[in-house]
């Protein structure tokens, strides 16, 4: 497993009881068995094995992996739904299987499938019973539902039963039941999912903001990478119920790519054979730019052309210069591949796998 | 404003912020309820079709009786039905069947991550939904009675069996809980429900009175929780004045009620330690 300078502190920080006390999550070795069947068919399936973090105050941390890969399990085990097999959870200073409710006063929860409110009442009686239920007094939860409704445009809402409302308009009364007790920490399980893009774009633009003008600590996980993208600072990748890459969202391309793309624009028509001959033999897969269908000869007359740079073997510099000198450029760009495209080779490593090291890469 | 400053006694730990968190969770239901004209009415027009037939069954049956049955005039008949199937209509239907659905889908899980018991949030949110329907019902019994059984017998006892409807209704859905508890171990728990109510139908006296049944059958069953909750308002609407058929029903209330906290900490344990429904 990779980890950037400070994930490495963290995880050290992790195993050492005394210095994970002002961490806001520390979780050391956490493991979580299942067992299925009954008799001779019975299996025990390890959901988490070994998983060891820690999460900073203020933090902004994507929790990510494919399906199946251990997150639900261990969002349960932090927020005291699920008794860990094995191994310590701390969050915010309180075992969360032995104090879940005195933690859920200072968590707050969205799970972009279930709802916390309830469905006849309307969103603001339904955050005023929540309140009640936090036992927090009356003209303070007022106050708080109409800051909260001005902070997520969702004043026009509240008056509305929860049942009436649409998805995105649900999932921003379900973020304000989330932050009405004003928690230290908010867990957000998929909470973009179903959402349409300028409603999901909203939705990430108040935790940034939340977390800029509050310092709330933010603990998502999402499928959508524009989620991490936007929300994250760090991602911790788990698969295979384990920890499988800790480090930076930014540093995820820089020290995981290891191809950028050359994306020519040819000042006149040309064919991929003959920019292929004109490179050289040692130059990575060129392709047509742009072309629908396949090329497969290379004999298409194409505008553009694109050669995936495997750095690794390859300086990208000596390939940008080829091409410049041995091609009628019009126009030429570097780019690298989408982050999605990054995450999914991470996923997709065997279990045993581990990332290549931060500094391999030429 | 710090969260410190907005809570009031360390939040719902203690006994009164319990309460009164269940207080606001029942008034919100109730409001609810009362913002669903429609429902009310729909629960009125439930309840009165099935009054004015069991209630014609059984003067014809007192009638042909020489005017009383089992020790009950008729008029007296007529309210100890009216009173007794309010317990059973005025109550959320299917209360069984939508927690097991709620603990299946994961739903119930959420309502662990709140600082209060969820079971006890849950039961005030059904009380507080069923008080508009019992009062919508007992006013339809009411009139019903008085136009059909005329004047209660005993107007003491009669009043009494207004606390003792609402003791009933909350025994009841106490006891639907206790069943429903049933989802934590069990992928499909919907037999629990045919089984409460045959339990209350029969044991209740819910269309007959205890005294109708069998040998030993009635005392048994007014020894269980089912008479508690329907036979005890029907008794005293009837115009018996036994008040200590509230003691019995307090006395219910608070051992069902241990006992359905007991099953649900143990069900949230199963759940908690990866096991499935």
């Amino acid at each position: 497993m990779t980890a950037s300078p400070s994930a490495s502190s963290s995880l050290r920080r992790a195993a050492d009881p005394d210095r994970a006390g002002a961490a806001v999550i520390a979780v050391a070795d956490l493991h979580r068995t299942f067992t299925t069947g009954r008799r001779r068919n019975r299996r025990t399936i390890e959901a988490v094995r070994g998983v060891t973090f820690t999460v900073e105050p203020g933090e902004r941390l994507a929790f990510i992996g494919p399906n199946g890969a251990g997150k639900s399990t261990s969002i349960k085990m932090l927020t005291g739904l699920l008794r860990p097999s094995a191994g310590s959870a701390r969050v915010l200073g309180l075992d969360p299987w032995h104090q879940r409710r005195a933690l859920s006063r200072r968590i707050g929860t969205v799970f972009g499938q279930r709802s916390l409110l309830w469905a006849e009442l309307s969103a603001r009686r339904s955050l005023t019973t929540l309140g009640a239920i936090h036992g927090l007094d009356r003209s303070p939860v007022g106050r708080r539902i109409a800051e909260l409704g001005e902070l997520l445009e969702a004043d026009d809402l509240l008056d509305q039963p929860v049942r009436t409302l649409s998805l995105g308009q649900r999932m921003r009364c379900e973020l304000a039941a989330a932050l009405l007790h004003r928690p230290d920490l908010l867990f957000l399980d998929e909470p973009t999912i179903g959402l349409d893009l300028l409603a999901k774009q909203r939705f990430r633009d108040v935790l940034v903001r939340l977390n800029a003008s509050h310092g709330t600590t933010v603990f998502l996980t999402s499928h959508d990478v524009a989620d991490i993208e936007h929300v994250a600072a760090r991602a911790v990748i788990v698969n295979h119920g384990t920890v499988i890459h800790d480090s930076p969202v930014a540093a995820l391309r820089r020290n995981l790519l290891t191809t950028k793309r050359i994306e020519v624009g040819l000042a006149r028509p040309s064919t991929v054979a003959r920019a292929r001959a004109a490179l050289g033999s040692d130059i990575g897969p060129v392709n047509p730019l742009g072309v629908a269908g396949p090329d497969d000869d290379g004999t298409t007359p194409v505008d553009g052309i694109a050669i995936d740079v495997d750095t690794r073997h390859q300086a990208i510099g000596v390939v940008l210069d080829r091409v410049l000198q041995r091609l009628a450029v019009a126009d030429v760009s570097v780019t690298d591949p989408p982050l999605e495209a990054v995450i999914g080779e991470i996923y997709a490593r065997p279990a045993t796998g581990t990332d290549p090291s931060p500094g391999s890469a030429p | 404003m710090t969260a410190a400053t907005m809570t009031t006694g360390g939040g719902t730990g203690s006994v009164r912020d319990l309460g009164a968190a269940c207080l606001r969770v029942a008034q919100a239901a109730a409001g609810a309820a009362r913002s669903q004209p429609a429902a009310l009415v729909h629960g009125g027009i439930h309840y009165l079709i099935v009054a004015v037939a069991i209630t014609s069954l059984w003067n014809r049956a007192a009638s042909g009786n020489g005017g009383t049955i089992v020790g009950y005039q008729a008029g007296a008949l007529v309210w100890y039905l009216v009173a007794t199937e309010v317990t059973a209509i005025a109550p959320p239907l299917r209360l069984i069947d939508r927690f097991g659905a709620d603990v299946a889908a994961g739903r119930f899980e959420l309502e662990l991550l709140r600082p209060a018991p969820a079971l006890w949030i849950r039961v005030a949110a059904e009380i507080g939904t069923s008080l508009p329907r019992t009062a919508v019902c007992a006013g339809l019994g009411c009139g019903l009675a008085l136009g059909v059984g005329g004047a209660p017998a005993s107007p003491a006892a009669a009043a009494l069996a207004v606390p003792a409807l609402l003791l009933g209704v909350a025994l009841t859905i106490v006891a639907q809980h206790l069943l429903a508890a049933a989802s934590f171990w069990l992928r499909d728990s919907r037999a629990s429900w045919f089984l409460y109510q045959k339990l209350q139908f029969t044991l209740g006296g819910l269309v007959l009175p205890l005294e109708v049944l069998p040998g030993d059958l009635g005392q048994v069953a007014r020894l269980t929780p089912f008479a508690a909750m329907s036979y005890a308002p029907g008794r005293l609407a009837s115009g018996h004045l036994e008040a200590w058929w509230l003691l019995i029903q307090v006395a219910w209330l608070a051992a069902l009620g241990l006992v359905t906290a007991r099953v649900f900490a143990a069900g949230e344990r199963h759940l908690g330690d990866g096991g499935e429904p």
